[in-house]
This record gives C-alpha cells, sequence and structure tokens, in this order.
C-alpha cells in the first residue's frame, strides 16, 4: 500500500477481517488515527509511551472485534476507535488513581460518551496475564496453535513446515498443546474469571 | 473438568468444525447433559481464542515497531523540511529585498540630478541671534523676518560689507532662487577671509556654497567642497555629506566633465 493510500470503512474492514494482507490495514489505522490518539493522550495527562501503549491494545481490541463481527458500522471506524480508545485511557487512569478530579472527568467522559462501549473498554492486566500464559507455551506448542488458528493453515501446509513424520503426528501435537494452553489458563482462578469478557467481550 | 481423553479430542474436533453427522449428534446431546464436558468445551474455545488474540497481537507488534519508526520520521523529516523551508523563504526574502534596495538604491543613483540632490539637502539658514553686540549687520533684521529681497537690496547698498553682510546675502540669494548671486556673495567671504585671515562663518559658508553650486546645476564645482566635509567627520555638516551622497554626486560631477 502506498503511503497514501485511502480505504473506505467497509474495505478496511475486509482488509482486517481476511488473513491475506492484514498489515495493510494496520498500517493504515496507524497512519490516519495514531496522531488524533496520540493528541488526546497527550491532552490528558497521559505521555507519549501512553500513547503508543494504548493505541497498540486498541488497535488489537479492534481486530479482534472485527473478526468476531462484534462491529457493526453503527459508527465510522474512526469515532469507534477514538471511543474505545477514550474509554480505555479514562480507566487506565482511574486505575492508577492520580486524583479524585479525575475520576470526576471520567465519570462525566464515560456518560458523555455517544455509544454504549464501556463492556469494550480494554482491561489491559487480564489480557497482559493471558498473554503471558500464551507466551509460556513451548514454541513448537506456539508455532502449530498460531498455523492452524491463526493462520487457518491446513495440516499438511502446517506439516512442511515443521520435522514431524505425517500430519496426524501434527495433529496430535496440536491437541496435546491446546489442551495444555486450557489447563494453565483455567490454572489462573483470577484469570479464568474474566476470560469471557476479555476474550468475547460479554 | 472432563479429564477423558477421547471426550477432549472430540471436543477439539468439533471446535475445529471436523464433527460430522453421528459424531456430531452425539456430542451435542453429551453436551446437553454434561455440565463440565460443556465447560471443558468452553475453556477450549477461550484457549482457541487466546491463540487467536496473541496472533493479532504480535502483528499488530510488528506493525508497531514498523510504523513508530515511520511516523518519527515522518515528524523528523517534516521538521527538516520545515526548518529548511523557513531557511529557503528567509533566504528568498532577503534576497528580494536585496534585490529591492539595489533596485532602488540604482534608481536613486541613475536619476539624481544636481537640483535633486539641492533639494534634498537644502535647509534654509536659520539665524538665531545677533553675532556681535555692537556690529550687528543692517540685514539681520530682514533675514530674520523672511524678506530676502530687502535684504539683498540692503546689501547692495553697503560699502564694505562685513562677513557676516556676505554670508547673509548669500543666504537670501539662495532662498530667493539666485544662486549666481549665492555663489558670489559666498566666494567674496572666503576670499575676506583669507585676506584678513578670519575664519568667520567659514564652515557654514562652505555647506551653503557648495549647495549654491548644486542649485547651479554645478556638481563639479560642489563635489570637491562636500568630500572636504565628507572627510572632516566634525565638521557641522558632516552628516549632510554622506558616503552614499558623495557616490550619486561623483556621478553627476563625472557627467558634467
Amino acid at each position: 500500500m502506498e503511503k497514501g493510500s485511502h480505504f473506505t470503512d467497509t474495505a478496511l474492514l475486509q482488509l482486517l477481517k481476511s488473513n491475506e494482507s492484514p498489515d495493510e490495514g494496520i498500517k493504515y489505522l496507524y497512519r490516519s488515527q495514531y496522531t488524533v490518539t496520540k493528541a488526546y493522550i497527550n491532552q490528558n495527562n497521559g505521555s507519549d509511551q501512553d500513547a503508543e501503549d494504548i493505541f497498540q491494545e486498541v488497535i488489537v481490541t479492534f481486530i479482534e472485534l472485527v473478526k468476531k463481527d462484534k462491529f457493526r458500522g453503527e459508527s465510522s471506524v474512526a469515532t469507534f476507535l477514538y471511543a474505545i480508545t477514550r474509554n480505555t485511557w479514562l480507566n487506565e487512569l482511574k486505575k492508577r488513581g492520580r486524583s479524585k478530579l479525575r475520576d470526576e472527568k471520567f465519570e462525566k467522559a464515560k456518560d458523555s460518551t455517544e455509544m454504549d462501549i464501556s463492556h469494550l473498554i480494554v482491561n489491559r492486566e487480564i489480557k497482559r496475564q493471558l498473554m503471558q500464559v500464551v507466551d509460556s507455551l513451548g514454541d513448537t506448542c506456539k508455532k502449530i496453535l498460531l498455523a492452524f488458528y491463526f493462520e487457518n493453515l491446513a495440516m499438511k501446509d502446517i506439516l512442511k513446515t515443521m520435522q514431524y513424520e505425517n500430519e496426524q503426528v501434527v495433529r496430535n501435537k496440536k491437541y496435546k498443546c491446546l489442551k495444555q494452553l486450557e489447563q494453565m489458563m483455567t490454572a489462573q482462578p483470577q484469570l479464568a474469571k474474566n476470560l469471557k469478557s476479555v476474550l468475547f467481550y460479554e | 473438568m472432563n479429564n477423558n481423553s477421547t471426550n477432549t479430542e472430540l471436543l477439539i474436533r468439533f471446535i475445529d468444525g471436523e464433527l460430522e453427522n453421528d459424531e456430531l449428534i452425539a456430542l451435542k446431546e453429551q453436551l446437553n447433559t454434561d455440565n463440565s464436558l460443556a465447560a471443558e468445551l468452553e475453556n477450549l474455545r477461550y484457549a482457541k481464542d487466546a491463540i487467536k488474540s496473541y496472533g493479532i497481537r504480535n502483528t499488530v507488534a510488528a506493525v508497531h515497531s514498523e510504523m513508530m519508526k515511520e511516523l518519527n520520521t515522518t515528524k523528523t523529516i517534516a521538521r527538516v523540511i520545515s526548518l529548511k523551508q523557513i531557511l529557503k523563504y528567509s533566504s528568498r526574502i532577503a534576497a528580494m529585498a536585496i534585490l529591492v534596495l539595489g533596485i532602488a538604491m540604482l534608481y536613486q543613483y541613475f536619476s539624481a540630478t544636481p537640483d535633486q540632490l539641492f533639494r534634498n539637502n537644502y535647509n534654509a539658514f536659520v539665524l538665531h541671534e545677533s553675532r556681535g553686540s555692537t556690529d550687528v549687520s543692517a540685514l539681520e533684521q530682514p533675514y530674520k523676518s523672511g524678506d530676502m529681497k530687502t535684504t539683498m537690496k540692503i546689501f547692495n547698498q553697503l560699502n564694505s560689507p562685513t562677513a557676516e553682510d556676505y554670508f547673509l546675502n548669500g543666504n537670501a540669494a539662495l532662498q530667493s532662487g539666485n544662486p549666481s548671486a549665492a555663489i558670489k556673495s559666498f566666494l567674496a567671504l572666503q576670499q575676506k577671509n583669507k585676506s584678513e585671515n578670519t575664519h568667520l562663518f567659514e564652515e557654514d559658508t562652505q555647506y551653503y556654497l557648495a549647495l549654491a553650486y548644486l542649485q547651479n546645476n554645478d556638481a563639479a564645482s560642489a563635489l570637491p567642497i562636500f568630500e572636504n566635509i565628507h572627510a572632516d567627520n566634525k565638521h557641522p555638516y558632516y552628516r549632510q555629506a554622506g558616503s552614499w551622497f558623495i557616490t550619486k554626486l561623483k556621478r553627476l560631477a563625472t557627467e558634467k566633465k
């Protein structure tokens, strides 16, 4: 994609949903939305690093919502991202508990949000825990599970990149890896309790 | 939690969309009655989604690093371009100003005339007080009152004019637009000072004689006088004989020759 390329919301959503070239859609979001996010966070007591972290988190959340068909296009992508950013950042400020004034500002800002996206506020801490659990899986397990569930590769294609005898061996390995991950996730009570809200935004 | 590995395998095949027909129907029936199996299914779905989320996060993280570099570079480039543009525009403005100034100076240089130099520099000599309490010139009163005609008339009736008479008569002639008479009177005063070894009205006379030459369209005669004034920074009319004035006068003096 050329740096000056412009996507309609529909084209952007199709791009993000597909596994063909999601990078282009993500880059477009950065080029078109990051400056707005950074300005908002800087104006609200946040650093440049805060802006980077929040934006990255918001983009991940947005793509997950798009892939789960939970973004229905009731507002423009830009408006939606701004709303998630604002709520995520105000929630972060509240957690940091810097001042009563900020809490009042948070409540006021939440009330004025046009869309009901309070359930979409990114619970950064729980998500961080979840990603740590996945990260602690062995490299082989991560590779097989990502290839199958994220990249949607067929077993025969995964086999080509792994040193296993046949597809069934890979299939068995995948089964064990997913079961292992499920056990690791449910072994953490705090995490297990919040999986639904963190992964399904419900 | 269901610990039966066969059931777990079935559950994974179910979430992968690989169960069909009888197997699918049987599992669905079992899920309706077995809460622990249903709970395991839910957790396996979470695990699957966690992997997807992990993949998305890694993809965004990779793009994030790249984009931060791009956006920061763009910002730096924008700053550099902005600075360059400021310098470029400043240079252009400076060049334009120099050009305009140059054109204006060239215009002044080539369009200057002796009469113009005279008009730009001439201020009528103002007589503030009597120079000497006993020897008051008869020309003072009419000169002070601005009656140049009477001033010159009285001068012409004098048998032996004083230095002040010569000086006031010269200025009256200059004010009346009679540069020849002014030159004649100023030169006579300089001659008188020379012969009597005095310096009365010496510097004023130099300046107004030079102006009289300009009014008489004789830049060549005015030039050496103004050059002497220009060379003497203690001369009371030093500021009136600036470098740019001398430059223009030199051109006119050359033309005259």
